[in-house]
């Protein structure tokens, strides 16, 4: 056999192969599919069919019934800008309740996921099975649906922040101390060997050697965090642990469609302006701010 | 650095070992307003010890009365609602996916040379990333009626802005190259990106998609709760009656589902790098 006609018999082969592969990967897919739609009754009848439609309905309700010429009037004026900020200032308080409820969560979930960063770092804890548990525990954490979490801790806590905040703080300890431990594993032996080599105490080599490494990456993923922390802290509110969630939940009591999409225009916003000044605070951390 | 070399380097060398005086002054005035607004904040929240214990007390209680899990005789309801919530973040994430396509080119630096325009894009997908699916869950299940249909659409609306920004980075980092030879060799604009550029991009997106349909899964148990089915519904109902035996006997089962099906995807993305 020629070496053209070995190249084409390997080459028919694989393709064949590989044609194979893409024909049970797209039967699998698509059966999977198709029993989705059926399972989440998609295309039923029963609810008018048509999905596309049934959107574009649902975006036309949303949209307030502004008039261009009574835009600045006052809140009784029907089609001004105040009249669909109608509740304005409580929005506004309770969006700042929400924003603490991130920043203060964010800060205890990131003391407690420090915590557990030390307790399962290869490098800082020398017994295996603690490391194990703590690590399967921030797992189980992390697996754990935050509103689930939170429906638990209202029934315990009562309707509130306080539910709210735990909530968010456990699952915030979960995300940073797996994220925290791999900040610990990757510390710089080097210069750890060489404060050894002239004497250092255990103390001032956490205070010369590690922390100059590792807290520009702590407070970096901690603020990347608070921007998650903030989208979660607007949602809970709906299972009623404290924020802006509550307000979004009345708005759909009185099915007052625009009035929601005014409150969600709020939570974009304030989201927009944490995340505009943690980016800004992340790379002068990262010393960007210097490089630019 | 013994201590008393430590003492040597600080009169030698200040700067080297310690920031100036104002420095230290400008640092610990930060820390001081830094836990200050922090306890503003815990005051203002009304996060006092005694509700704080009062509560933990109340979970305790809660807790002791979870055990033993049962399934409340209603397994095949459970499962079948485990099912609904799958079915509804493959179909959520299928319809995601599929719109984050084009809006992934449009967003794409190499697609769109226009700065404005390509900034403006990446601003307004920007902003929607932040909202969660149980937001858009709230209202949709109130336009749509109750049911898992507004779910879906949640979760592909909650999902569209990231996979696009996504896609587009993936568009975005492809090689040059390869584009450059199928040219070269006399294709079409079409041929070019069939053969050129989705051998490249193609898998890369997979794997996100993958990744998506392992946290949607996580997600979509929790839009049952403001009525989109799925198993969030269950777990709503039997909170709100305290029979938290079954709360957690089905938080067990969800758990090891979404570990099967992140397994699952894993070996998927192993595959496709």
């Amino acid at each position: 056999m020629t070496a053209v006609a070995e190249f084409e018999v390997l080459r028919r082969r694989t393709l064949r192969r590989q044609r194979r592969e893409t024909l049970v990967g797209l039967l699998i897919f698509s059966a999977v599919l198709l029993l989705s739609f059926q399972r989440s009754q998609f295309f039923s009848s029963d609810i008018g069919g048509d999905p596309l439609g049934r959107i574009g309905d649902f975006l036309t309700r949303m949209v307030p019934d502004l008039k261009g010429d009574a835009l600045l009037e006052d809140r009784r004026t029907t089609g001004s800008l105040a009249w669909w900020f109608y509740d304005l200032p409580v929005w506004l308080k309770l969006g700042w309740q929400t924003v603490e409820m991130a920043i203060v969560a964010t800060v205890l979930g990131a003391i407690g996921g420090l915590l557990a960063s030390f307790l399962c770092a290869r490098n800082l804890m020398p017994i295996a099975a603690v490391r194990f548990a703590v690590r399967r525990t921030l797992e189980a954490i992390r697996t754990l649906p935050d509103l689930v979490l939170a429906l638990l801790l209202v029934a315990a806590f009562g309707v509130g922040p306080l539910a709210g905040v735990i909530t968010l703080a456990i699952s915030t300890m979960g995300g940073l101390g797996k994220l925290f431990a791999e900040i610990n594993e990757e510390v710089d032996a080097r210069q750890l060997e060489a404060m050894e080599a002239s004497g250092t105490g255990l103390i001032r080599k956490i205070r010369y050697g590690v922390i100059p490494q590792v807290l520009p990456n702590y407070a970096s993923y901690a603020l990347i965090r608070l921007e998650g922390n903030l989208g979660g802290a607007a949602a809970l509110g709906i299972v009623g642990a404290g924020g802006i969630g509550i307000e979004l939940q009345r708005a759909i009591t009185y099915t007052e469609f625009d009035t929601y999409l005014a409150i969600l225009l709020l939570i974009v916003g304030m989201i927009f302006l944490i995340d505009m000044a943690s980016e800004a605070i992340r790379h002068r951390l990262i010393g960007l701010g210097e490089a630019r | 650095m013994t201590r008393e070399n430590h003492a040597r380097a600080l009169l030698l060398a200040p700067q080297a070992m310690r920031a100036s005086g104002t420095a230290r002054l400008r640092r610990m005035g930060l820390v001081l307003l830094g836990v200050a607004a922090f306890v503003a904040m815990c005051v203002d929240l009304k996060l006092a010890p005694e509700a704080m214990l009062a509560g933990m007390d109340k979970f305790g209680q809660l807790a002791a009365g979870a055990f033993p899990p049962s399934d409340g005789g209603d397994l095949p309801r459970i499962l079948k609602a485990l099912a609904e919530t799958f079915a509804m973040a493959f179909a959520g994430t299928v319809l995601a996916a599929i719109a984050a396509v084009p809006l992934g080119i449009l967003g794409a630096k190499t697609v769109v040379g226009q700065p404005v325009l390509h900034f403006a894009f990446r601003r307004v997908l920007d902003w929607f990333r932040g909202v969660p699916a149980l937001v858009w869950a709230l209202i949709l299940v109130s336009a749509f009626g109750l049911g898992p249909f507004g779910g879906v659409i949640a979760l592909a609306l909650a999902d569209v802005p990231s996979l696009a920004k996504l896609f587009s980075e993936a568009i975005e980092n492809g090689d040059e190259r390869p584009l450059d030879g199928v040219r070269a060799a006399g294709a079409s604009p079409l041929m070019v990106l069939r053969y050129g550029l989705a051998p490249q991009v193609t898998p890369i997106m997979a794997s996100q998609v993958l990744f998506f349909l392992e946290s949607n899964f996580r997600n979509a148990a929790v839009l049952g709760i403001v009525g989109a089915g799925g198993i969030g519904f269950e777990l709503e109902e039997r909170i709100r009656i305290f029979a938290f035996d079954q709360v957690v006997f089905i938080i067990g089962l969800y758990m090891i589902c979404v570990a099967a099906l992140d397994t699952l995807s894993q070996q998927l993305r192993k595959r496709l790098a």
